[in-house]
């Protein structure tokens, strides 16, 4: 089902029509799914193991079990039990009334604390903070064994998700994702540690790709071509694409280096790539005020797109392994050369960020069209300015463009994660959630 | 001599390892018993201070103890012998997250910052290890911030010094409380007291400090370091500190200040490269960072980091089997083994409860080589403690020539290592003492030569990890009998070049001969 935007903004409208009383649970609904995103937000931030593909596992997860425990008291919505890979039906709900603010709060409660344990002290003592306001706030006013039902039906559902998260295969990171050990290829076109972090002498997550997808068949069903063949001729192809990382890294606009900045989603200084995205979402569900079950089935599909766009882009990252421009450009082009942006530990092709925009945006174009504009505040707090966008796909886009402009990836990188992301994007866009 | 450094730690092969000091550890019978307790609101800070106030030429050791009263303890110790400390009432004060001596009023007493969560707190020395609070008299506004980083400094011609408290977050922030950094504070003198604190904004959760002339202008700046856990949009700062003019931010556009997004926790200068400029070592979690100056003519405080080359990462525990990033805190150069070259003490602990990070997480001790590098002895030296470790001093607590270590640990009573073993080299130790204002030579420069080259040393208040000392300056001799060295005093004035002998205390003051001192 797709929303446009007159019916989104109509939605609003309906709630007003409706007794006060369900209106003001229907905002209690809302702000319980977003106030618990925008502290997992942060919690993705501020924990050590939540890398960009991480983070985007846990997007999928918790968005899934938030739509699952609704859709088990909505005739309206469709359980994604059989669709997703390994997912069996969750817990049905008991008999009785059940509050969908207090189901909301628990399943997101019980799912991100399984998922963030490993936060720190400041990470658990805000989990402790949101969960004691947010559950107070759902209960207020509901009757004791209503919320007890609810609750014990938000847990449920958490638990059956994260012991169908355990056997993923993503679901123990050690060291942050580096491994201990590694052994650098010989090839010239292989891959070599580009920082001089030690923790980054080996790559971020090489095994990813093989982590359990969530609707993509399998890792590799949105394979993508090889990458230009290596050579350090000035004719190549190659050699023109790392030129004109060298160039265009060297003459940037201030709009290019803005470009470069506010999709730069660098880990552990922010919410990352695929929190970049979940916080369009949020955005959007606050700007239009969009009911709980619509919120919680665009977050579902949107981290499940990312969640699968970053194991198809890692599985084609240690495919390929290929170098990154800067270690090409400073071997062939240019010794001193240097790159806007910090260049991420990992294989180039293709980029990671444009393959899980444009899953993303794939996904959010099938909710809300192909023509919606939106504005997108995520950088705000970092002192980055608000970008407008005509729609999902000009932002996928330029979030691609940006890592040309940052100096860490190839044109063709960019677009071959883009072409990747929209194949990956589509097996989540084309997910049943509603009857 | 910056290329010749770089060069060789690419050409060199390896030299012969660096003799280990050995240090024993009388944690048990030295009397220092103070833990630094609390929760959340205590996870950074746990200082220590250092410095005389018995008259006696020995350190005494305060101790911050978070929730916990703090705790001053006299020196007792014999000259050369075994640790011993007795605990006194003299500043008795709960929420302490860490404390710098200072001789603020220039009465040739030794006074104490205390940071505090709560109100920080200046103490008047009275002498005899007698202290009263003198908020009120010297105009001193504590305020009620979570404080957590401190430099002092005399600005040029001022009676007075001015201090900079470093504040972190908003404390009451319990659901969000990410992008909550308090604002730092400048307390300026204002005639023989202090004016309202200005607020140095953007603040960024600083955790260390330090006042620090990195392109020998002769003025100062304030060297930041910010914890990147709390702050949005910010990064690693440096101030222009201007008589009579605001304090201004470096920024890239104006200054060419590159953007450094760490969990900055602890700040460390010398000159290691002997290049005549201060090099800078930032604590943090997995890899730490050593800045060295890339170009000094070319005036632009662009720092080239060299950890990965030096071998100071310090970036996991190298004993203890637990193999998860580490967590640094305070970092301190000194010659621990006499060498005649600076060394690398880094106190080491989890924040608490972060699985994705070493539980047992040892103490480093990097002895620097023949060639720049450095190596790993802290298990071979015996400092490699598995305590959460906070805030330290690397210091001659009983004035034999060999640098003892005492350490700040969370929840488990601070720890103390007497060096034992054969000395590695001969030694020297200043004390600056001038007459007027700012008594103990703040800001002043001692240059030591080392064969070809100088090694320049900032007598600075500040840095570490909530952690300071004034007293005996130490230097490692290796075999020289001698030290050649001279002081530029906090006015710029250059004393003579001055050969003092090894094994041996001197007090130097403007213009005049030195003076030795004899312990005990």
């Amino acid at each position: 089902m797709k929303l446009d935007r007159r019916q989104i903004l109509a939605l609003p409208m309906l709630a007003f029509a409706r007794p006060a009383w369900a209106a003001d649970r229907a905002v209690l609904e809302r702000d319980t799914v977003t106030t618990w995103y925008k502290l997992i937000l942060e919690l993705v931030r501020h924990t050590a193991t939540y890398t960009p593909p991480v983070a985007s596992r846990a997007f999928g997860y918790i968005g899934v079990a938030a739509h699952e425990a609704l859709a088990t008291g909505n005739k309206g919505l469709m359980s994604l039990a059989g669709q997703l890979n390994g997912l069996t039906p969750v817990p049905a709900r008991t008999e009785g009334a059940h509050d969908e603010a207090c189901v909301l709060h628990a399943v997101i409660n019980a799912t991100t604390q399984g998922l963030f344990a490993n936060t720190g002290p400041t990470g658990q003592r805000a989990l402790v903070a949101i969960e004691k306001r947010l559950g107070m706030a759902a209960s207020d006013g509901i009757a004791q064994d209503v919320v007890d039902r609810s609750v014990a039906h938000g847990q449920a559902v958490a638990a059956h998700i994260l012991a169908w998260a355990a056997t993923d295969g993503g679901a123990v990171i050690d060291n942050m994702g580096f491994p201990r050990e590694y052994t650098p290829g010989t090839n010239p076109q292989d891959w070599v540690p580009t920082s001089l972090v030690r923790q980054q002498q080996a790559p971020l997550l090489p095994g990813w790709g093989e982590v359990r997808p969530f609707a993509m068949p399998t890792g590799t069903s949105c394979s993508i071509p090889a990458p230009p063949a290596y050579s350090e001729d000035p004719t190549s192809a190659f050699y023109a694409a790392g030129l004109e990382v060298h160039d265009t890294v060297k003459n940037l606009t201030d709009e290019q280096r803005l470009i470069a900045r506010f999709w730069s989603d660098d880990p552990m200084l922010s919410p990352t790539p695929p929190g970049h995205w979940i916080s369009i979402a949020l955005q959007i569900a606050d700007r239009d005020a969009l009911p709980a079950d619509r919120i919680t089935e665009v977050l579902a599909k949107v981290g499940i797109a990312m969640a699968d766009g970053f194991i198809a882009c890692w599985a084609a990252k240690f495919e390929f392994n290929l170098l990154r421009p800067i270690t090409y450009i400073k071997r062939v082009i240019d010794p001193k050369w240097e790159p806007l942006l910090n260049t991420p530990p990992f294989p180039e092709y293709p980029s990671g960020h444009s393959t899980q925009s444009a899953a993303a945006a794939e996904v959010l174009t099938g909710f809300f069209g192909e023509t919606f504009a939106f504005d997108d505040a995520t950088g705000e707090p970092e002192g980055l300015p608000v970008r407008s966008f005509t729609s999902f796909a000009q932002a996928a886009e330029e979030a691609g463009i940006s890592r040309l402009y940052g100096g860490i990836h190839y044109r063709f990188g960019v677009e071959e994660g883009l072409t990747q992301g929209r194949c990956v994007g589509a097996f989540a866009a084309n997910l049943k959630t509603r009857v | 001599m910056r290329f010749m450094f770089l060069t060789a730690l690419a050409a060199t092969p390896a030299l012969a390892e660096p003799v280990v000091p050995a240090f024993t550890d009388e944690t048990a019978t030295a009397g220092l018993a103070t833990s630094f307790e609390g929760d959340w609101d205590y996870m950074v800070g746990g200082g220590v201070a250092t410095f005389d106030c018995s008259g006696d030429g020995k350190p005494e050791v305060f101790l911050s103890g978070g929730a916990a009263p703090s705790a001053l303890f006299l020196n007792q110790s014999p000259v050369g012998g075994a640790l011993a400390f007795q605990k006194t009432d003299a500043i008795s004060l709960d929420a302490v997250a860490g404390a710098y001596p200072l001789d603020i009023d220039s009465d040739g007493v030794m006074d104490l910052v205390v940071l505090r969560v709560g109100e920080n707190k200046v103490l008047r020395g009275l002498g005899a290890c007698r202290f009263e609070e003198a908020n009120e008299a010297w105009g001193f506004d504590g305020g009620d911030g979570w404080s957590t980083a401190f430099a002092a400094i005399w600005e040029r011609g001022a009676a007075w010094p001015t201090l900079a408290v470093g504040n972190y977050v908003d404390r009451t922030e319990e659901a969000f409380p990410w992008g909550s950094c308090t604002d730092n504070w400048l307390h300026r003198p204002e005639g023989g007291r202090f004016a309202a604190p200005l607020p140095l904004t953007p603040s960024f959760c600083a955790l260390s400090m330090l006042f620090t002339d990195w392109n020998n202008s002769g003025t100062p700046s304030l060297r930041v370091s910010n914890d990147r856990e709390y702050y949005k949009g910010g990064q690693e700062q440096m101030w222009h500190l201007d008589p009579g003019a605001a304090p201004r931010l470096y920024t890239d556009k104006d200054d060419g200040w590159k953007r450094l997004r760490i969990w900055g926790m602890g700040i460390a200068a010398a000159d290691i490269t002997r290049d005549g400029y201060q090099d800078y070592f930032l604590t943090s979690m997995a890899d730490n960072k050593f800045q060295i100056l890339k170009d000094p003519a070319g005036g632009k405080p662009d720092f080239a980091d060299l950890a990965f080359k030096t071998g100071i990462t310090a970036h996991r525990p190298y004993t203890g089997g637990d193999t998860n990033p580490s967590t640094g805190w305070h970092p301190q150069f000194a010659d621990v083994n006499n060498d005649g070259r600076l060394d690398l003490f880094i106190a080491k602990g989890n924040v608490a409860k972060m699985p994705d990070f070493a539980a047992l997480d040892p103490n480093n001790l990097l002895l620097q080589t023949e060639d720049g590098t450095f190596v790993e002895a802290g298990d071979r030296a015996g400092v490699a403690s598995m305590g959460i470790g906070r805030g330290a001093q690397v210091v001659d607590l009983n004035l034999d020539g060999l640098l003892d270590i005492v350490v700040v640990n969370r929840w488990t009573p601070a720890e103390v290592w007497r060096q034992s073993g054969a000395p590695g080299g001969t030694w020297l130790q200043v004390r600056l003492q001038q007459d007027g204002a700012n008594r103990d030579a703040i800001g002043a420069v001692i240059e030591i030569r080392r064969g070809e080259t100088v090694e320049r040393h900032e007598i600075a208040s500040g840095g570490g990890h909530v952690s300071g000392s004034v007293g005996w300056r130490h230097f490692g001799l290796g075999t020289s009998d001698s030290a050649e060295l001279r002081v530029i005093w906090p006015d710029g004035q250059a004393g003579d070049w001055q050969t003092l002998p090894a094994a041996s205390f001197q007090i130097l003051r403007p213009g005049a001969a030195a003076e030795a001192w004899t312990p005990g």
